[in-house]
C-alpha cells in the first residue's frame, strides 16, 4: 500500500540512505562519552524589522524552551518550541511553534566526519538531513549539507506536506588560529527554492562571535549583514544526570536589506550557531573547537567517589 | 560612623573612577575627535553600543528638515561598533528621521538613515611619525552615487587623518590632522582640511579634553569612559550648540587598558 505512495516512497529511500551511513560509521571512532544526561534549558528569540514609517521597529519576542537527552555515544534526541510573548509580526506568528523534534548521530570515517538527523526541524520543517565536514588541514575545510524536506504546522491547526524539496550547502572554510579568524564561502540551494552563493568572515572572541556577511540569490539579489553569536553564562557548570540551564548562546542575524527568505535554512540543533558550527568539540577539534572552550564543566561526582 | 561611611563609599567611588581611561567616540562609534576622525585607534576587541544627540546645528541641510515648512530638527543616531583587530574598526549607525508630524506636532512618521562605517590604520603610532588611518562613512551605498540622486548618503565622507601623541609630566597632548571629502555637495562646508588638538590630564586621565575645527565651525568637548564600560562625550558648536552622546563598551578579549 504504501510503497505507491511518493511521500513514503522518497521518504523510504532517503532512510535507507542515512541508514547505511549510521552503519558505516566504526563503533569507536573517537573516545566519545557514553554517559547520558538530558539538558532541559530556555532562552529568547528575539527578531525585529524596520519595514514600516509609523513605527520605530516591529518586535517578534518568544521563549524558547528545549530539551537535549544526549543518550552517548554522540546519539541525541533534542526538542524545542517558540512561545511569542510579543508579536508584532502578524497573525501568522502569534501560535507556539515546533522549532526541533528530532533525533542526530555524529560520527567520523576517518577525517570526514558527519551528522545526521532525522524528524522536525525549524523553519517548520521536517524531514532528513546529512552534514559533512572534512578537514584538509588545521587551517583549510570542506563542508556540505544536504537534506531532504516537507513541511509541517501544528498550531493553530495540523497541517503536513509531504517531502518535496531538496536543499543543500557546499563549501569551504579557512581558519587563521593566530587571530581566531574565520573565513567561509558557500554555495547553495535554499528552502525557499532561491539558489546563491554567501562569504562571511568571522571574529572568534573570548565568548563571543561577531560577523559580517555578503550573499546573492537568484530570487532575492544582493544583500549583507552581519551576525552576533554571544555564549550565555555561566561558564562554569557542573553536569548532572539532569541539567537545568539557559540556552547556551544568543545569536542574532541583521540582514541590511530585509531580505527575511533569502539563504534561510532550517536549523536541526535547537542551539545551532555559527561558533560552534554543526560538531560536538569532543569529536571535531577544528577550527573555534581549538580556542579554549566556553563552558568548563565539571562532573558531579558521589561523596565516595574519586572525581 | 555616619561619616566614615561616607568617606568610604567616596574613597570606592574615587578608586573606581581612577584606574579607567577614556579614549574616543565620535557619533558614529568610531574612534576619532567629536566630529573629526583621528589617526587613533580602540583597542582590539572593543565593542561599543550607543546613541548620540545630533544637534540641528550639525546635521546635514538636506534629510534632516520638516516635511513642508523646511525647517530643520534635532535628531539622533544609536549605533553598534567593533574592532575586531587592531587595525580596523568597523560600525553600522542608524540616525532617526522624522518624515511628518500631525497638527499637534506628533510625530507620525518615522524612517532611519543607515549607514555602515569602516576605518582601517596603515601605520601604527611611532616615536617619532604619527599614526596614520584612511576611512569613510556610508562606504557600501557609496558606490551607487553616479547617476543615483536618490540615493541618500547624508553622512558619506572619506578621509585620511594622522595623530601624534605628546607626554610630559604624565599629561598627553595629541594633534590631529586630516583630509576629508564628502561626496554631497550640501556637505561641502566640512570638506578639505580639518583638525584638533586633546589633553589627557595627569590627575584625571579617563578623561580628555577636545578642541577642533570640523572646516566650518569650532567644537570644543569633553568624554570620559566610567567604571570600564560607560563612555560620555559632550561638546558644544561654537560654545552655543550641545552635541553629545552615551554608549556601553566591552573587550571582547576580556581584556582591561589603561589607555
Amino acid at each position: 500500500m504504501f510503497h505507491r505512495n511518493p511521500f513514503f516512497r522518497h521518504f523510504a529511500i532517503v532512510a535507507v540512505l542515512l541508514a547505511v551511513s549510521l552503519c558505516a560509521s566504526p563503533p569507536k571512532a573517537k573516545a566519545q562519552t557514553t554517559k547520558q544526561s538530558v539538558d532541559i534549558f530556555m532562552g529568547l528569540d528575539l527578531n525585529f524589522k524596520d519595514i514600516h514609517f509609523e513605527t520605530q521597529y516591529d518586535f517578534l519576542i518568544r521563549l524558547t524552551p528545549g530539551f537535549k537527552w544526549n543518550m552517548g555515544n554522540h546519539w541525541q534526541l533534542s526538542g524545542q518550541v517558540m512561545f511569542p510573548i510579543l508579536n508584532q509580526y502578524g497573525y501568522e506568528y502569534s501560535f507556539f511553534q515546533v522549532n526541533a523534534l528530532n533525533i542526530s548521530k555524529e560520527f567520523n570515517i576517518k577525517s570526514l566526519y558527519l551528522k545526521a538527523t532525522a524528524g522536525a526541524f525549524s523553519h517548520n520543517r521536517y524531514g532528513l538531513d546529512l552534514k559533512a565536514f572534512l578537514p584538509l588541514c588545521e587551517w583549510f575545510a570542506f563542508e556540505g549539507q544536504a537534506g531532504y524536506v516537507g513541511s509541517v504546522y501544528v498550531s493553530p491547526y495540523w497541517e503536513i506536506v509531504a517531502p518535496n524539496r531538496f536543499v543543500g550547502r557546499l563549501g569551504g572554510d579557512i581558519y587563521l588560529s593566530r587571530w581566531n579568524t574565520q573565513l567561509r564561502g558557500v554555495v547553495g540551494k535554499y528552502l525557499y527554492r532561491d539558489i546563491g552563493f554567501e562569504g562571511e568572515a568571522l571574529r572568534h572572541f573570548n565568548h563571543t562571535t561577531v560577523s559580517v556577511y555578503g550573499r546573492w540569490s537568484n530570487k532575492f539579489g544582493l544583500d549583507a549583514g552581519f551576525r552576533v553569536v554571544i555564549m550565555l553564562p555561566p561558564y562554569h557548570r557542573k553536569q548532572r544526570v539532569v541539567n537545568f540551564r539557559p540556552a547556551s548562546n544568543w545569536r542574532m542575524s541583521y540582514s541590511m536589506m530585509v531580505r527575511e527568505y533569502s539563504h534561510q535554512m532550517y536549523r536541526t540543533d535547537p542551539e545551532e550557531n555559527e561558533r560552534d558550527g554543526w560538531f560536538s568539540r569532543d569529536l571535531l577539534l577544528w577550527g573555534s573547537h581549538t580556542m579554549e572552550p566556553d563552558f568548563i564543566i565539571k562532573e558531579k561526582t558521589k561523596k565516595n567517589e574519586t572525581p | 560612623m555616619k561619616h566614615l561611611n561616607i568617606n568610604i563609599i567616596a574613597a570606592l567611588m574615587l578608586l573606581w573612577l581612577l584606574p579607567q581611561t577614556g579614549k574616543a567616540q565620535q557619533y558614529t562609534g568610531i574612534s576619532g575627535l567629536v566630529h573629526v576622525p583621528s589617526g587613533e585607534m580602540n583597542h582590539e576587541g572593543d565593542a561599543f553600543i550607543g546613541a548620540h544627540f545630533l544637534n540641528k546645528a550639525m546635521t546635514p541641510d538636506t534629510g534632516f528638515i520638516y516635511y513642508g515648512d523646511g525647517e530643520k530638527y534635532h535628531t539622533f543616531d544609536y549605533f553598534v561598533s567593533l574592532t575586531p583587530f587592531s587595525w580596523l574598526e568597523l560600525s553600522y549607525v542608524c540616525t532617526e528621521r522624522i518624515y511628518r508630524k500631525d497638527a499637534q506636532g506628533h510625530v507620525i512618521n518615522w524612517s532611519k538613515d543607515r549607514y555602515a562605517s569602516v576605518k582601517i590604520r596603515p601605520l601604527k603610532e611611532g616615536k617619532y611619525h604619527p599614526a596614520i588611518t584612511i576611512g569613510g562613512n556610508d562606504v557600501l551605498t557609496a558606490g551607487y552615487l553616479p547617476g543615483h540622486s536618490e540615493v541618500q548618503l547624508y553622512f558619506c565622507n572619506f578621509y585620511a587623518a594622522a595623530t601624534k601623541h605628546f607626554t610630559f609630566g604624565g599629561n598627553e597632548l595629541g594633534l590631529t590632522l586630516c583630509y576629508r571629502y564628502y561626496l554631497r555637495g550640501y556637505n561641502a562646508k566640512w570638506n578639505g582640511i580639518v583638525g584638533g588638538i586633546t589633553f589627557r590630564p595627569a590627575f584625571f586621565p579617563q578623561a580628555r579634553l577636545i578642541a577642533e575645527y570640523t572646516g566650518n565651525e569650532f567644537i570644543t568637548g569633553l568624554d570620559m569612559l566610567l567604571w570600564q564600560h560607560l563612555r560620555l562625550q559632550a561638546s558644544l558648536k561654537d560654545f552655543k550648540h550641545f552635541y553629545g552622546g552615551i554608549c556601553l563598551q566591552f573587550n571582547l578579549l576580556g581584556k582591561k587598558y589603561k589607555y
